[in-house]
């Protein structure tokens, strides 16, 4: 393995049980350490599939991932100490409060007592959310509930973040914050893998991207890189939309 | 990993004090049921044993037979006397109406001259027995009369408790006939055969060399005497134990639908791990459960002029019963909230599995007044293991050793639940 990567992953499959077609079609790809790796491409690519693999959620058809030089399907223990995600869907007891959330979930990475304590209360300070630490997060407005599914993702510092669509539905200043805040993980140490829709988001946000689409990998390369090879794109979206097509997707 | 699963119970045991509909499906609706049913069943108890089974009795014989009768009935508490309907005195026809419409459950009508047939055909027995030239053709023809009682039975009632009312009252008169065939004979003797020297005193009674006593084969000191309470505290304890498996399974189905399953998956630690914290907290609600039932039957339905509950002699049988039934419980919530996919079909699959398993444990009726096939599916019951169980506690008084079984069924049980979740979990995953 080559050491400056964090993720490798080949020829990557799956097929679901009673599809009739593949999700992922036999991808590879490699993931450098500090990179903010995003995985583009319109619904129904296989990005959520892919990062799903990644995690362990469940084993692929064929294909090796190795995470820190781990092969995932043998070694899923070691791996998850060492990743957070934020999955697309809101992770968290709507019956708890936020404060009760991240404890919990901070428990179950191993943090305990004033340590945990002191980064809970940390997270909710730089995210806004302090006087809102005791409330139910069913009272929560979406962004409020972004938020704290992002904390619960990081409480334990992993050294490699998954964000599945971690600012759908966030209004502008959430995002703000959000983005600032995962710039300065990156910063720390943390290898950002994320998926969006969002073109110009993650064209400010990430220092790689790989183009998705049909279970396959069309381009990859930064963001630069990728308008300048393709004529007549000024911007990311522009090149999405000439890889992908403007047709509409399920 | 000690913090970590006390973590989880505290998760669990936020998350189940916020839910107060579970909370009252947990603790208020068995407490509601032991009291109804309960109430109700000992009104059916008192009606057959303290008030009596209300009988109306017509005495057209007006002599030995007919007094004795009512003496008799008067005087047992297997029965509540009535000679009379509406203010006139009872006779075979109003009694017969008074039957029909429900009103009595039996009525017993002696006819008029049946104590004087009764000592006529002694004294024809005797006369033929010193005389039998005296004993012409006419005489025969008498002693073939036979003294008819009529019993009047309510049509609804059961045939099994009608066939016992029958069998005890036709013993009972047939005692009152013999007692009056023995005395008629002993009077006929001394006048036929007037040297003789007279007969001991009480002959009767003197003849009564076989007894019974009834008691209730228990291996407790105190007499335990089933009643409603004794059934149905341990009965709807046990069901609202296994009740759990809604709120429990529910738990997880919310997990799945608010998106927290998929967050705990990627989490280091096995399925049963992470669950382990459910199955410590709803462990624990089964425990109060029963700590605050049996405080029903110990304490409150006493308050209502019910029998307390008998607790027999072995609190470690209970402690072991209770845990093993506990665990039985709470692994299977575990495995329904894992094998169903949605949350309406965790709460259909748990309550009528729940319904079901109880119906056939004995929970609503006795297994032993099922029928024999009903019965060998009962045995597979994990309601009737502990039915059985308590059973043998709070009424045969028995001891460690005689749930022993019941309670190693109830663990397997517990075993064989969580073994069904970790693979369905694993098929699952296998998407």
């Amino acid at each position: 393995m080559n050491t400056t990567n964090i993720i490798e992953i080949k020829n990557l499959t799956k097929r679901y049980k009673n599809a009739t077609e593949t999700s992922v079609k036999g991808i590879s790809f490699s993931i450098k350490r500090y990179e903010i790796f995003g995985l583009l491409g319109p619904n129904g690519a296989g990005k959520t599939t892919t990062i799903s693999m990644l995690c362990g959620l469940f084993p692929p058809t064929s294909g090796t991932v190795l995470i820190e030089g781990r092969d995932i399907s043998r070694e899923l223990e070691p791996i998850k100490r060492i990743i957070g995600i934020v999955p697309q869907d809101i992770a968290l007891y709507a019956s708890l409060t936020a404060a009760e959330n991240l404890s919990f979930y901070g428990h179950m990475y191993g943090l305990k007592g004033k340590h945990l304590k002191g980064k809970i209360a940390l997270w909710l300070e730089r995210f806004g959310l302090s006087q809102s630490a005791n409330r139910l997060v069913s009272g929560f407005s979406n962004g409020m509930k972004r938020r704290v599914n992002l904390i619960a993702a990081i409480l334990h510092q992993p050294k490699i973040l998954f964000l599945d669509e971690p600012t759908v539905g966030v209004d502008v200043q959430s995002r703000n914050v959000i983005i600032g805040y995962l710039k300065e993980l990156n910063k720390e140490g943390m290898t950002i893998i994320y998926t969006s829709h969002h073109m110009e988001e993650a064209e400010n946000f990430c220092t790689h991207v790989s183009i998705i689409d049909h279970g396959e990998i069309l381009m990859a390369g930064s963001p630069a890189a990728l308008i300048s090879a393709q004529p007549g794109s000024a911007k990311l979206e522009n090149v999405f939309l000439q890889l992908t097509t403007s047709k509409l997707r399920d | 990993m000690i913090s970590k699963l006390w973590a989880s119970i505290r998760k669990e045991y936020l998350l189940l004090i916020r839910d107060k509909v579970g909370l009252s499906i947990l603790f208020l609706m068995p407490m509601i049921l032991i009291f109804v049913m309960t109430l109700i069943q000992d009104s059916a108890f008192k009606t057959l044993n303290e008030k009596g089974i209300p009988i109306v009795y017509v005495n057209n014989d007006k002599d030995s037979l007919g007094f004795m009768i009512e003496k008799g009935l008067r005087s047992n508490d297997l029965c509540t006397y009535y000679d009379s309907i509406n203010g006139q005195p009872a006779t075979l026809s109003s009694a017969r109406q008074a039957v029909a419409d429900g009103k009595f459950l039996v009525g017993i009508v002696v006819p008029q001259g049946a104590t004087a047939a009764i000592r006529k055909n002694v004294s024809w027995l005797i006369d033929e027995t010193v005389n039998t030239d005296s004993v012409g053709p006419e005489t025969q023809i008498q002693v073939l009369d036979s003294v008819e009682i009529t019993i009047l039975i309510d049509p609804v009632t059961r045939k099994s408790f009608i066939n016992s009312v029958i069998s005890n009252l036709r013993e009972f008169i047939s005692e009152i006939k013999t007692k009056i065939m023995f005395e008629t004979f002993s009077v006929e003797i001394a006048e036929k055969i007037p040297d003789k020297t007279p007969g001991p005193k009480n002959a009767y009674e003197k003849t009564q060399i076989i007894k019974y006593k009834e008691a209730y084969a228990s291996k407790s000191e105190r007499v335990i005497v089933p009643n409603a309470v004794q059934h149905n505290v341990p009965a709807w304890t046990i069901f609202a134990m296994f009740f759990i498996a809604i709120p429990l399974s529910g738990s997880i189905m919310k997990e799945k639908s608010e998106g927290s399953i998929f967050r705990l998956h990627t989490m280091p630690g096995s399925y049963l791990f992470l669950t382990s914290g459910k199955l410590i907290l709803y462990v624990t609600v089964c425990l109060i459960q029963f700590l605050l039932m049996l405080s029903v039957g110990l304490y409150f339905l006493p308050m209502l002029g019910l029998p307390v509950l008998v607790l027999g002699n072995s609190f470690l049988g209970i402690i072991l019963l209770t845990l093993s039934t506990a665990l039985a419980a709470s692994g299977y919530g575990l495995m329904v909230g894992t094998l169903a996919s949605t949350e309406q079909q965790g709460a259909i699959m748990g309550s009528l599995s729940i319904l079901l398993l109880s119906a056939l444990g004995g929970i609503w009726v006795p297994t032993y007044i099922m029928p024999q096939a009903m019965r060998n599916i009962s045995a597979f019951s994990p309601m009737n293991w502990s039915l059985d169980g308590y059973y043998a506690l709070f009424l045969r008084g028995s001891g460690l050793r005689s749930i022993g079984l019941d309670a190693a069924k109830l663990l397997v049980f517990f075993v064989a639940t969580l073994c069904i979740a970790s693979l369905t979990y694993r098929i699952k995953r296998k998407i």
